[in-house]
């Protein structure tokens, strides 16, 4: 234990001063998480508010009247009428972005509304501007409106009630809580940011701390100390997966603090889903973290002392990083759920087993297993990564 | 003392490529039925081209590689089965040894000294003397990525000496060093050897050799082509220089392999 503690503590101060790895632990969660919650969130709903306040250009084109359509339209507030264009200037006007909708009505409208029938309605607008798409189901409602004004006239002529032409009324009621929808989106949202940077949190000083001392030959100096093996290792595989739990905790804090002051999300909103997620429930994840950063920790250090140098290192653990993200992005897709068999798959059960945290909606054997499954996998690194720096074509690899 | 008792390393081939040792099978015989012993007092030089097996031969007597037969012993401890007394027992110290560059001079010897398990205050002693004697007093609290080759090795022998070893292991100490340098090391050698340590060190400088043997080996494709004290190697040689007498030496065993 006096081993492990002073090459323990040696490492923790190596570590502090290196201004790269403290980069990675501290500013670049900061960075990329508020380039993510502030920048695009800020983009994206500008432009939704973009599609939703904009007033739309329209033409229509009409061969018989359209009675009180086109009051209906300016009515709106929402639309301004451009000039009647031709069938055949239609495509070229909405190219140009002269008009944004072309409302064509059909040829023989006035008859077949003397004869009570359906008129048809062609809608024309370029599905590629994006901006089309918040604004579309808007003067879809307006013409619809209309088709509803013209409804009620005919209910009217016949003598009948409003209500005759609607004989259903549908009211939708979402029951499930507000902790549930947050627990679905948010839940796997979280472990996905948290556990990329717990991976890279870890990652440099478990390069530091193995290919690193290789590269700068001071391996040999450790090794000749009476400090066994096995000491060193644990000493070092702390070291790393102390620095994944603080990269975690770093991340995690930065979230909170971007979410509820540096994101265009009002204040408000923030503030009633921090209170609908208990604490609890996000100490849990982080104790999920742990025994995943222990993992990490282990799975680092084997291929850091394997390397030669530190470039070899990174050349080795930049496709593991990929490993990493593709069960965590399979999380966030809905309707992946836990199960026994999913518990199993490591990282997809921690980005399963927050979603259903939050939800409140855990079956405990389901995140026993999940802590099983994590901590064996903890056990297991740990165990080969011993075994394998014990082995000298390992350590003295091309020495 | 250190005896190596008929020693022989095979590494799996790739995995340590071994130049120019000899082959065996699927295996790079790198150290072949090597004995010889190293006394107190007395510096041992361990001669030979690159690749003869020299560093194997020394981080096996440093415990950090095992030898696949035969047996090493250091102060009659066995380097396999006794590895931390042995080790508690040698400085190792090679011309490539690095240092930790965020840590100061004085933070390295704390770090080594602890992992021998000095106690404070003799640690506190041990290093004041070893500073005061390698004038390491101005830099001792600058960190070491900031000073110059020359302060750095005296930071490197500091660290190596700080347990007052008996037994002393250099692996090409002077490779890479300039004059003033490696002069300092040979004064440390022979330092060691007046205070009756036990030196072995290994080179393929001449110079080094004829200033500081008291008893030589020449090594090469893992084998001993001489082994005796330095004076017998002098009164044998049929060239006029150490130098020749040894390429004389490598060019008959190339002949007869």
């Amino acid at each position: 234990m006096r081993m492990i503690s002073i090459i323990f503590r040696k490492e923790m101060k190596d570590m502090l001063r290196d201004r790269r790895t403290m980069f990675f632990m501290v500013f670049m969660p900061f960075i990329a998480i508020f380039l993510v919650f502030n920048l695009t969130m800020r983009m994206g709903m500008e432009m939704e508010s973009r599609a939703r306040e904009k007033v739309m250009r329209v033409a229509v084109i009409s061969r018989s009247p359209v009675p009180g359509f086109m009051s209906l339209l300016e009515g709106s507030g929402e639309v301004e009428v451009a000039e009647a264009i031709a069938d055949s200037g239609v495509t070229p006007a909405l190219e140009s972005g002269e008009v944004d909708f072309v409302v064509r009505f059909t040829n023989d409208f006035e008859s077949i509304m003397a004869r009570e029938g359906t008129g048809s309605v062609d809608l024309y607008y370029m599905g590629s501007v994006s901006e089309n798409e918040g604004a579309l189901p808007r003067i879809r409602a307006i013409i619809e409106g209309y088709g509803e004004s013209l409804l009620q006239q005919r209910l009217v002529n016949r003598g009948l009630a409003s209500d005759f032409a609607m004989p259903l009324s549908i009211t939708e009621k979402d029951v499930s809580s507000a902790r549930a929808r947050i627990g679905e989106s948010l839940g796997g949202m979280i472990p996905y940011f948290i556990i990329l940077f717990c991976f890279l949190g870890a990652m440099y000083p478990a390069i530091d701390l193995a290919a690193g001392e290789k590269e700068r030959g001071t391996i040999e100096t450790l090794l000749i100390s009476p400090a066994s093996r096995g000491q060193i290792v644990v000493a070092k595989w702390l070291v790393v997966t102390l620095s994944g739990v603080f990269t975690a905790a770093a991340s995690f804090t930065w979230l909170f603090l971007v979410l509820r002051y540096g994101s265009p999300v009002p204040g408000e909103m923030v503030a009633g889903v921090m209170n609908i997620i208990e604490p609890g429930s996000m100490l849990l994840f982080l104790a999920m973290l742990i025994p995943l950063c222990a993992f990490f920790g282990a799975l680092l250090l084997s291929v850091s002392i394997f390397a030669r140098t530190y470039k070899e290192a990174q050349s080795i653990i930049a496709p593991l990083n990929f490993i990493v993200l593709i069960p965590l992005l399979i999380g966030i897709f809905p309707g992946v759920g836990l199960n026994w068999a999913t518990a199993l798959i490591p990282l997809l059960n921690i980005s399963l087993a927050t979603k259903e945290i939050i939800a409140g909606t855990i079956n405990p054997f389901h995140l026993l297993e999940v802590f099983s499954v994590l901590l064996a996998m903890a056990v297991a690194g740990l165990f080969f990564c011993t075994r394998w720096f014990r082995r000298e074509e390992v350590i003295f690899r091309g020495a | 003392m250190i005896t190596v008792d008929s020693v022989t390393k095979r590494f799996k081939p790739g995995l340590v490529p071994v130049k120019k040792a000899g082959k065996c099978g699927d295996h790079l015989t790198a150290v072949d039925n090597v004995s010889f012993v190293c006394r107190p007092g007395r510096v041992f030089s361990l001669l030979g081209p690159n690749g003869a097996g020299k560093t194997t031969l020394l981080r096996m007597i440093a415990t950090m590689l095992k030898p696949s037969s035969g047996r090493i012993t250091v102060s009659g401890r066995d380097t396999v089965k006794e590895q931390e007394d042995v080790r508690r027992r040698i400085g190792f110290l090679t011309g490539t040894t690095g240092l930790y560059a965020r840590l100061t001079p004085n933070e390295i010897i704390s770090y080594y000294g602890e992992l021998h398990g000095i106690g404070r205050r003799e640690l506190e002693k041990r290093r004041e003397e070893l500073f005061f004697t390698l004038g390491m007093e101005g830099f001792a609290n600058r960190r070491t990525g900031s000073l110059s080759s020359g302060m750095r090795q005296k930071v490197s022998i500091a660290r190596t000496m700080i347990h007052d070893p008996e037994v002393l292991v250099f692996d090409e100490p002077t490779v890479g060093l300039d004059v003033v340098t490696s002069k300092a090391i040979m004064t440390l050698i022979r330092g060691c050897r007046d205070r009756g340590r036990t030196v072995v060190f290994s080179t393929h400088v001449m110079g080094e050799v004829s200033l500081l043997s008291d008893d030589l080996a020449v090594i090469h494709r893992g084998r001993l082509l001489f082994c005796d004290t330095f004076g017998r190697f002098t009164e044998g040689m049929r060239s006029r220089t150490i130098e020749d007498e040894f390429i004389g030496m490598i060019e008959a065993a190339e002949a007869q392999a």
